[in-house]
């Protein structure tokens, strides 16, 4: 993936299949991914840290299937995808040239971005359990449910992260950050009362 | 630096920018995130279109006072906020009609104030502003991992509480804050099961499992608990000890009357062994503390806390002894006492860390 698509959540490449897969093709695939996560999860121990990750990629293939099988849906999905990924764009160009659009643009893509991990991420993956087919391939029950919600959240908000990352500098100014000086730093205050 | 006046006759404000300046500067020596970002909110004093002013009692914190005035960092911050490029900034934001864009030169020198004066909160905040938080989180670590190599355990230990307190919580609702120590949840969620085999009570786990049980619950965080969990388990246990005492500085109080708990115990355990003897009849533990103790098997959480909650539940003790010692919870297990689940003290004779932290004297000690 592009370093500018970074953070999109790409249902496609979730899945491993082309941006306009047949509905067919989705549920063969998401069949066979599932058949071996399940079996993977069956054979290791759980642990907090797996019980999360397996948690996860479960709620992921879930939502992929749910919204690439159906056209309608899929089509949704990716246009509101690229739509956003135009509006990084252009708000960056803005700030760049020191635009007066920049904070208005940067407004407007922050309520976007918000909306679409919402969406895609969280509603999406929780609405997928609740899905015949998804429940029948991945045993999704409630337990896995109750322990989604923390999950599916601090997963929107790695994205988030990873976005942001890359944006334009808004509540503070830039900084130029020296990484030796900030070891020396650590290093001092470590030893202060060390 | 000139003073700014409102244009409105009537109700002329002025701002007198050296109040600004110690503001400010004082914002950034105290580590202090919240305040250092109200200064550039609309309703800040510093802002001549807003009605606040510096001049009234209730910014009167925002103000330093003569020991401030005369502390290095203080002074150190004055100057940053005196220099030209960064005065001139602040004065530009304040004037915008707009949210304001935070000098970084500033708010990194917060974030690493508060990082000395252990306010880790706010210094999580500052660093996430400045998108700088998880790499700063890495070298602590970092820092950490090499004090830990030289055998300069206290500074290790330092490392690990700071950098685990720089921790996001980024499933916080409705917006990611910093992760904050909640130990009496934590204990709860630790002794959520009551225990039906001795292999069930966290204080009575394997040695190895016990360490990583600990560590993991007073870092707060079971990554940097798994770095420790590589090293041999002596350095584990130092690193335990010292973690504990940083911790909790009144870690001694607690040894104290949880030795007074294990008397306790310890004696209805030798009342039990005889009582069995004479009468061949076997008793149980939990049916001789409650005849023991009669109608309230509370004295041992009550002596263990140092208080007594009226008609006070297992858990609201543990909650307290979570609060007032985090890693004395570890020691403990529940037990139910005829129609009553208390709290009684537990530890492991055989391993090292009951001993290291001054809960049992003597070779080998005795499990209660």
């Amino acid at each position: 993936m592009a370093d500018a698509e970074t953070g999109y959540v790409n249902y496609c490449e979730i899945l491993g299949v082309g941006e306009d897969p047949k509905p067919g093709e989705v549920r063969k695939v998401y069949r066979r991914k599932m058949k071996a996560l399940v079996g993977e999860i069956a054979r290791v121990e759980i642990t907090q840290e797996r019980r999360a990750h397996y948690l996860l990629e479960m709620a992921k293939l879930n939502a992929a299937l749910c919204v690439l099988r159906d056209t309608a849906a899929r089509e949704q999905y990716w246009n509101e995808r690229k739509g956003l990924i135009a509006l990084e764009e252009q708000w960056r160009q803005a700030d760049g040239a020191g635009s007066d659009e920049a904070d208005g643009l940067r407004r407007k893509f922050d309520a976007r971005v918000r909306d679409f991990l919402s969406k895609y991420v969280e509603e999406l993956m929780l609405d997928a359990g609740n899905d015949k087919e998804c429940v029948d391939a991945s045993h999704w029950d409630t337990a896995h449910e109750r322990h989604a919600f923390r999950i599916l959240r601090h997963y929107r908000h790695g994205l988030y992260q990873e976005i942001l990352e890359r944006l334009p500098y808004a509540g503070v100014t830039r900084p130029s950050i020296d990484w030796d000086e900030r070891s020396r730093l650590a290093a001092s205050i470590l030893a202060e009362r060390g | 630096m000139a003073k700014k006046t409102a244009g409105d006759g009537a109700a002329e404000k002025e701002v007198d920018p050296e109040l600004t300046a110690r503001a400010t500067a004082k914002a950034v020596c105290d580590g202090d995130f919240v305040n250092f970002q109200f200064l550039f909110s609309p309703f800040s004093p510093a802002r001549k279109d807003s009605p606040e002013r510096f001049e009234s009692e209730k910014f009167d914190h925002l103000l330093p006072d003569g020991d401030c005035q005369v502390a290095p960092a203080f002074r150190a911050a004055l100057e940053v906020v005196r220099s030209e490029a960064v005065w001139g900034h602040i004065e530009q934001e304040l004037e915008a009609n707009r949210p304001a864009r935070l000098p970084w030169e500033l708010l990194l020198m917060l974030a690493d104030n508060a990082v000395r004066l252990g306010k880790y909160a706010s210094a999580a905040q500052a660093y996430e502003l400045l998108r700088i938080r998880r790499r700063m989180q890495a070298v602590f670590f970092e820092q950490a991992d090499a004090a830990l190599e030289q055998g300069a355990v206290k500074k290790a230990v330092r490392g690990y509480l700071i950098a685990t307190g720089l921790e996001y919580d980024y499933a916080g609702f409705p917006e990611p804050l910093p992760d904050v120590p909640d130990f009496q949840t934590r204990a709860l969620m630790l002794h959520g099961e009551y225990p039906k085999t001795p292999e069930d009570c966290v204080a009575l786990q394997e040695p190895a499992a016990f360490l990583r049980t600990a560590l993991g619950y007073l870092l707060l965080d079971a990554g940097a608990a798994a770095r420790i969990a590589e090293r041999p388990v002596d350095t584990q246990v130092a690193f335990l000890k010292e973690l504990v005492h940083q911790r909790d500085p009144e870690w001694r109080e607690f040894v104290h009357r949880f030795r007074e708990a294990c008397d306790m115990m310890r004696d209805l355990g030798k009342r039990l062994t005889r009582s069995t003897k004479e009468d061949g009849d076997g008793a149980t533990l939990a049916e001789e503390i409650e005849e023991q103790l009669g109608e309230d098997p509370r004295q041992v959480p009550a002596l263990l806390t140092g208080r007594t909650v009226e008609g006070g539940e297992w858990w609201q003790y543990m909650k307290e002894l979570a609060y007032e010692h985090p890693a004395a919870v570890l020691f403990v297990s529940r037990q139910l006492v005829g129609e009553v689940e208390t709290l009684v003290p537990r530890y492991r004779a055989d391993s090292p860390v009951p001993r290291e932290l001054g809960l049992v004297t003597g070779a080998a000690g005795v499990h209660p």
